[in-house]
Formats: structure tokens, C-alpha cells, sequence
């Protein structure tokens, strides 16, 4: 029996969806309603289901948000679960899923739509052709480059952190990596560190996206500053760093980047 | 303004300029004076020559002293008294200059200066004073008016530059009035307690029709009442409490004297619209909006709580800073400094819309 989980805040919507679902397809087993990003999170890692059905706008952490850190997150023998988005009306994700091998319903959700959808992933479920993390990654990097983006004239050219009482100016090009902790981001440059409390989603946006590429949830990276990519034994891909001794890690989400040519 | 003056050659050429149109009119009093005494003595061409003269004196001397000591555009009494000061000396030696120039011009014998304290000459000297005077008071008019003509041309200007700024805000105003999220969102849950409660439906689709009639009227008239307004936020956040849940509480507080009062149409909206979108609906436990009214003197305080996320978590989304801009550059050119918009932290947690316009009645 194929296992789904619905992430929808509005309650209505959310029984509506299941409704609609247990009509279309009567021997799919809605495991968990989720009330926001946070919870889907935490409910697809302990549940494992087959299928997810994630509204993009909640409250918490957005849809897109709740895949790219299941991708980061899921381990073990259940293969990574079929993602269908329902949005309401976001242009740019409309036109992103256009071009992905991933489904999307619009709200108001259709029967027929909805339908589909249905033959789809069942067509997919029994063939066992489960969508690499690889395809989430490019899916999510349209997504992002369809997203609003700084200007070259609005971009960030310096970092301005607080160091005790004075405010030190960081070139941008000299930073080799961002790293989010909670609200804060830790600016790190071959000789120093700050700590700035603008959280990484809101600095992304006014970063040159060629230079620096997101490599996983919590860490961006200046690219002219990579020297390697290194495979461990367990398979998870590690970056060597011009003037760090650190090694971040490369979510699956974003293997992609580092893959030879 | 005042702090920019323009550059030193500019004010001098408009100085010059100035003293080219204000001398005819000097020299147009002097003929007329000349056409006077001519009257009473005969021998006009002499009396012309020398009243023209005198007054080209009488004008230079006025003229450069107060180019050289009154600096103030606006006269009070020092300058009326410093220019007193200057007539009074200019007569006498305008009258002697002038004279002796047409003199020396027409070949005749002119008063020397010893014969000058005769009664005849004083006469003259107060007659070159008073005509000094009245070229002085003629051409302040002047100034005065073309003064009054600037600051017009001016305010005309910032009337022109306020009413672009209102018709751009109400152009922002229509394009921001529903969005389409809100619309799809709000009907996809129609759509769902059609199956699920059908009563419930049909009282949803009456406050979508509310809020719909409330919203899209807005091109077609200028104001409101606080009762229409409040009801149109009810049914609003009556739309969002049934997609919300219980994550949304909310209360609307209109005291019944304040029914009537008048506003501008969609300043209330895009505050409470912001509480939601920015403060409750983003924030996981969900929270309460509060909009009330009351009387501040002799204005009306509109007051949009909630107990959001707050502002450090606001980022702008949809539109949420350009709504509040748009708002205030209707107030300023509705009511200039008589409104207010302001948006602070509430405690213990949200955001604190408060809106301040002044009190006007429906009749």
C-alpha cells in the first residue's frame, strides 16, 4: 500500500486534498496531516512515506524549503519520496515545474487534474523509478534562479560585521564561505571570522549567484575558492578550501555542482 | 529653498537685470514731475532735461545704497528707516548734480551752492525728495508683486508635483488591491466546504462577496465611513479565519459615535492585509489582530494590532513596503501634516499599526 503525507496549513484545504485523494485513489494511506514546514519535516523522517503533497506558502518552512532539507536529511533503505507541489499561485514556481520532471496542482485543485497526478505517480510508484535527489537539485536550482534576484548595482560589495566595539569591512570577493548559524551567519575569510545577523535567505539574494553557490542548506560558498571536491567512503562529498582548513559538506541536493564534466 | 542660493554671477545678472527695468520707471516718474512744474512755471524741454537728470541721480544714489546696505528682501523698519536716511541725503545733491548738469548741457547760469538755502530751492529739494520717495514705493510694489508672482508660480509647482505623486499612489493602489494568491487561496477553500459543509460555504462566499464588493468599488469613490471600512475588514478576516483555523483570533472594536466618521478608501485594508501576510499567517502558531478606533482630540486614531511575527521578521514580500509608502504619500497630499502613519513593535510581541487622521463627519 503507497504511504502519502499532505503539508497544507489551512485546514480545509488540507481535508479537502485528502478527500479528493482517497476518491481517486482509495488504497493510498494518508499517514499525516502536517500543519507547517516544521512538522512535515520532522513527520516525513519519522514516517518514510512514498509520497508528499507540500503546499509551497506555510508557515514555518515553504514547501520548496521542506524538500531541500528532506534531500539533505534522508538516509537509509526508503528511497527518497515522489514530491507532488501544490500552490495556490506563484508564477515563478508555476514555470519552474513546467520544465521539471516533478508534478505540480494548482489550487484550486481540479479532479480531473488531480487525476493525472494520480496515474502518474502510480505509474512511477510501480516501476520503482524513484527521482534521484540529483533531479530535486535542479529542480531547485531553476527555482532559485527564477526567484528575484539583486541587480549587479544593488549587489553586496562589502560585509559590514561587528567585532567588540568596531565595525569591520569585509570585501565580498574575499570571503571564502558563509555558514548560518541560526539567525546569524558567520562570515569566514582566509584569516578571520564574524558573525552577522542577517540570516543567509536574506544575503543569498544580494550575492553574485556565479561566484557564490549555495552547497547545502546551512553554507555558501566563493567557488574561485574550491580547489576539490572529495567522495568519502559513506558518499558524501567534501570540499577542499584555498586557505581553510575546513571541509564543508555538499548536500545531495547539490552534488551536482561538483560533478566532473 | 532658502538654504540654496544660486551662483554669484547669476545673482549678479539678475541684479543688473532689475535695475534695467526699474530705471525707465524712475526716469517715467521724473517726466511726470517735469510735466507738473511745467504746468506751473512753462519752459517744458528745460524742466524735462533737468527732472530727468535729477531723477537718474536721485535713483543712482538710492538705487546703489540700497544695493550696498539692505540686504533683506522683506522691509521692516530698519530698512524703511535706512532708506529715509538715503533720500534725505540723495535730494539735495540730486537736485544741485542735476541741475548744474542741464546747466553745463543748455549752456544757462544754475544756482551756485552758496545761493542754494533759498525757500525756492528747499522747495525743490522736499519736491525731489517726495518724487525720490515715490519712485522708492513704486518700485517695492513692484518687487512685492512679482515676489507674490514667484512664490504663486512656486506653489502652483508643488501642487502640480503633490497631485502626481496622489495619482501615482492611487495607480499603485489599484494594481494592489487583490491578491491573487489571496483569491485562489480563498477559493480553493470554497471550493472544498462546498463538499464539507455546505452551510458554512454559502456564509464564506457572503463575506468573499463583501470583501470583493468592498475592494473593487474603491476606484469609484474617494471616501469611506469607519462602518462600511470595519465591515469590510469583518468579512476579510472572517475569509481568513475560516482558511486559518484556529490560528487566527480576531476583534474589531468601532465605538458607535465613531460609525459615521469619514476616511480615504483602502488606507484600513493593506494594514490589516499586512498584519495577516506578514505577522500571523507566517508565523506557526498563528496569533490575533485587533483593530479598534477612538477619538485623539480632534482626530480619529485607527489602531491595527497583531501578535505576529513582528517587523525584525518582515521582509518585503508582495509588496508589504510599498503599501506603506503608498499609503503615506496619500495621507501627505490628503491632509499634509494633519495625518500620520507610524508602525512599531507591539508588546509583548507583533506589530502596531497606528494611523491618525483628523476627524470628519459624514452629513
Amino acid at each position: 500500500m503507497t504511504r502519502a503525507l499532505i503539508a497544507e496549513d489551512e485546514p480545509i484545504l488540507a481535508a479537502t486534498l485528502a478527500r479528493t485523494l482517497q476518491t481517486l485513489w482509495p488504497d493510498l494511506d494518508i499517514v499525516a496531516t502536517a500543519p507547517n514546514g516544521l512538522v512535515a519535516v520532522e513527520q516525513a523522517l519519522a514516517l518514510r512515506p512514498d509520497v508528499l503533497f507540500l503546499d509551497i506558502r506555510m508557515p514555518g518552512q515553504t514547501g520548496l524549503e521542506v524538500a531541500e532539507e528532506l534531500a539533505e536529511r534522508w538516509e537509509g533503505p526508503a528511497p527518497f519520496p515522489h514530491i507532488v507541489f501544490v500552490t495556490a499561485f506563484d508564477d515563478y514556481a508555476v514555470q519552474a515545474f513546467e520544465h521539471a520532471a516533478f508534478d505540480y496542482v494548482l489550487k484550486p485543485v481540479s479532479s480531473a487534474r488531480l487525476g493525472k497526478t494520480v496515474e502518474r505517480l502510480r505509474a512511477s510508484l510501480e516501476t520503482r523509478t524513484a527521482l534521484a535527489p540529483d533531479a530535486l537539485g535542479q529542480l531547485l536550482g531553476q527555482l532559485q534562479a527564477l526567484a528575484p534576484r539583486a541587480a549587479p548595482s544593488e549587489r553586496l560589495t562589502t560585509i559590514r560585521a561587528a567585532v567588540g566595539n568596531a565595525v569591520r569591512m569585509i570585501p565580498v570577493p574575499d570571503v571564502v564561505y558563509f555558514q548560518a548559524i541560526d539567525k546569524y551567519v558567520n562570515v569566514v575569510t582566509a584569516d578571520a571570522e564574524a558573525l552577522i545577523r542577517v540570516p543567509l535567505k536574506e544575503l543569498l539574494p544580494q550575492l553574485d549567484s556565479a561566484q557564490f553557490r549555495q552547497v547545502s542548506r546551512s553554507t555558501v560558498v566563493n567557488m574561485g575558492c574550491v580547489t576539490s571536491a572529495v567522495r568519502d567512503d559513506m558518499g558524501k562529498v567534501l570540499l577542499t578550501l584555498r586557505g581553510r582548513p575546513e571541509k564543508p559538506r555538499v548536500s545531495p541536493v547539490y552534488a551536482h555542482l561538483f560533478r566532473q564534466m | 529653498m532658502a538654504s540654496i542660493s544660486p551662483p554669484v554671477h547669476q545673482q549678479r545678472r539678475a541684479r543688473l537685470r532689475r535695475v534695467l527695468t526699474d530705471l525707465p520707471l524712475s526716469i517715467g516718474i521724473s517726466v511726470l514731475l517735469a510735466c507738473f512744474i511745467s504746468l506751473v512755471t512753462g519752459r517744458f524741454l528745460e524742466n524735462m532735461l533737468v527732472s530727468v537728470l535729477i531723477g537718474i541721480v536721485a535713483f543712482t544714489i538710492v538705487y546703489g545704497g540700497r544695493l550696498l546696505f539692505i540686504k533683506r528682501p522683506v522691509w521692516r523698519k530698519r530698512e524703511w528707516a535706512m532708506f529715509a536716511a538715503l533720500a534725505v541725503l540723495a535730494a539735495p545733491v540730486a537736485h544741485f548734480t542735476g541741475l548744474y548738469t542741464a546747466g553745463l548741457l543748455l549752456g544757462i547760469r544754475t544756482p551756485t551752492l552758496a545761493e542754494y538755502p533759498s525757500a525756492d530751492r528747499i522747495s525743490m529739494i522736499v519736491f525731489t525728495f517726495l518724487g525720490t520717495t515715490l519712485m522708492v514705493v513704486l518700485i517695492r510694489n513692484r518687487e512685492r508683486m512679482r515676489r507674490a508672482q514667484e512664490e504663486q508660480a512656486a506653489a502652483h509647482l508643488r501642487a502640480q508635483i503633490i497631485e502626481r505623486q496622489a495619482l501615482q499612489a492611487q495607480l499603485r493602489l489599484l494594481q494592489a488591491q487583490i491578491e491573487p494568491h489571496m483569491l485562489f487561496n480563498t477559493l480553493a477553500n470554497l471550493q472544498g466546504l462546498i463538499a464539507l459543509d455546505p452551510v458554512r460555504a454559502s456564509d464564506m462566499l457572503d463575506q468573499l462577496i463583501q470583501y470583493l464588493r468592498a475592494t473593487l468599488s474603491v476606484s469609484r469613490s474617494e471616501t469611506t465611513t469607519l462602518e462600511q471600512e470595519f465591515a469590510a475588514m469583518g468579512a476579510y478576516l472572517g475569509l481568513m479565519g475560516v482558511r486559518m483555523g484556529e490560528r487566527l483570533r480576531y476583534r474589531l472594536d468601532l465605538p458607535p459615535t465613531l460609525r459615521t466618521a469619514r476616511l480615504p478608501t483602502m488606507l484600513l485594508q493593506p494594514l490589516v492585509e499586512n498584519a495577516i501576510v506578514h505577522g500571523v499567517e507566517p508565523k506557526v502558531d498563528g496569533g490575533e489582530i485587533t483593530i479598534s478606533a477612538q477619538i485623539d482630540g480632534d482626530s480619529v486614531a485607527i489602531e491595527v494590532r497583531d501578535t505576529g511575527l513582528g517587523l525584525d521578521h518582515a521582509h518585503a514580500r508582495h509588496g508589504g513596503g510599498i503599501g506603506m509608502t503608498t499609503s503615506r504619500e496619500r495621507l501627505a497630499a490628503l491632509y499634509g501634516e494633519r495625518a500620520t502613519l507610524t508602525l512599531n513593535p507591539a508588546q509583548p510581541q507583533g506589530t502596531l499599526a497606528r494611523l491618525t487622521l483628523p476627524l470628519e463627519f459624514d452629513r
